[in-house]
């Protein structure tokens, strides 16, 4: 295996003359690249960099068209499966007395039902299940299509909320709790009758928002949405917030 | 025949200030838009201008990489699956990519002109069979020039064009 490596090093530094520059080039450290020099010149100038390189041969195009974010969908789900959950989120405005806040941006993003969010892993997939953005509409609504959210240690069932006026300028960053009571769609949904629907962790070792960083203050319960329906049928989540805009 | 290596390359491109293309411009600033909101999550008290100033103060602000890159996915995807700006000796675009990796270089919610982005495209595995002075000879496997013959392509290694992975055949 050294061996191999020795003679593909040899082979390799015999092929190419800007070793050096090449190894630097795929490191994804950020420090490391913002020192380079004349990354951005070299880079953005891309096939014409080189001062004896080859010029395109082919016909130009296709054409680039504007493409909203990926963000911006109302079914968040992707791959992600497990009980059907709609939310209806309406936003007030506190400047106006609470009337409904059209032309807001809605972000959400919850874990699917083992608790995992999406994010960058080892491999370089770009998936960015169950989150989504909509803009209210005229009574101040948001819906999205997603499943009902699992649980991670050290947390209750949550939603996360990020709200911006049209601008994009951050109106509200908040969560959203659910009841956790008997009756619930959290303990029923973290019931046997829930592990049919890939429900598995139970509610031994959940922490109730009565105990959670983030709810434990919430005494009024601003924070907590109202949650019905059943496992077969889904559920559908409800639930206003006030900003000042 | 000779054995060849499989390996996969991996282009970085530079996006900033003074990208021309208009694919780069949209890219340029859809994902200042996106950095510009999403940043706020971890700068709630707007102390911070700079990416790396809140990467410095708030290390789990390391996603913003990941949370910004849904604001060119869908630039991605009009590439159709060719790496850009990389021409064989004849001048032709000929490297597929399989996956990429978008990362924020640095930004300033202030100031625009210093926002800069790669993105890394990782392309599919090629079999690289000869070198030839500052040329690699390579192949992609499933094309053929005829029966017996299979197509290559010579490609020449530069700035942000690398090697990024390798299995000798055996």
């Amino acid at each position: 295996m050294e061996q191999s490596r020795k003679k593909f090093l040899k082979n390799f530094f015999i092929g190419a003359v800007s070793v050096p520059v090449l190894i630097e080039a795929c490191k994804k450290d950020v420090e490391s690249n913002s020192g380079s020099t004349g990354s951005g010149n070299t880079g953005s100038g891309g096939s014409g960099s080189g001062s004896c390189a080859v010029a395109p041969t082919e016909t130009e195009g296709p054409y680039p068209t504007h493409s909203p974010s990926s963000y911006v969908r109302s079914d968040i789900r992707d791959d992600r499966t497990g009980i059907a959950m709609t939310m209806n989120i309406t936003v007030k405005n506190t400047n106006n007395n609470c009337s409904a806040l059209a032309g807001a941006i809605v972000d959400v993003w919850h874990c699917d039902k083992d608790g995992n969010y999406s994010e960058y892993g080892t491999g370089y997939t770009n998936l960015h299940f169950l989150r989504g953005r909509q803009t209210t509409d005229a009574n101040g609504l948001v819906n999205f299509t997603t499943i009902f959210p699992g649980w991670y240690n050290g947390r209750a069932t949550h939603i996360h909320v990020h709200i911006f006026n049209a601008a994009g300028n951050s109106l509200k960053i908040t969560q959203i709790s659910f009841p956790e009571g008997s009756g619930s769609a959290v303990v029923a949904v973290n019931s046997t009758a829930g592990q049919a629907y890939g429900y598995t962790k139970g509610m031994s070792g959940y922490t109730y928002a009565t105990s959670d960083n983030i709810f434990s203050d919430d005494t009024a319960l601003v924070e907590q949405a109202s949650v019905v329906g059943s496992l077969s049928g889904g559920y559908v989540l409800t639930h206003t917030i006030n900003v000042a805009a | 025949m000779k054995k060849g290596r499989i390996i996969q390359f991996c282009y970085r491109k530079i996006i900033d200030n003074a990208s021309e293309k208009q694919w780069e411009k949209y890219v340029f600033e859809s994902s200042y838009k996106e950095f510009r909101m999403q940043a706020q999550l971890y700068n709630q008290d707007k102390k911070f201008r700079t990416i790396a100033e809140i990467l410095h103060h708030v290390p789990a602000a390391e996603r913003l990489h990941f949370l910004v890159s849904p604001s060119i996915t869908g630039y991605i995807q009009q590439l159709k699956g060719i790496v850009p700006d990389v021409l064989d000796n004849l001048g032709k675009h000929f490297l597929h990519f399989e996956k990429y990796r978008f990362e924020i270089i640095n930004s300033d919610i202030q100031d625009i002109s210093h926002h800069q982005v790669a993105i890394n495209f990782f392309s599919e595995p090629v079999e690289w069979i000869e070198t030839i002075g500052n040329y690699m000879l390579i192949t992609r496997s499933h094309e053929k020039a005829d029966e017996e013959n299979r197509l290559t392509h010579l490609v020449e290694l530069k700035p942000f064009f690398s090697i990024y992975s390798l299995k000798e055949e055996v």
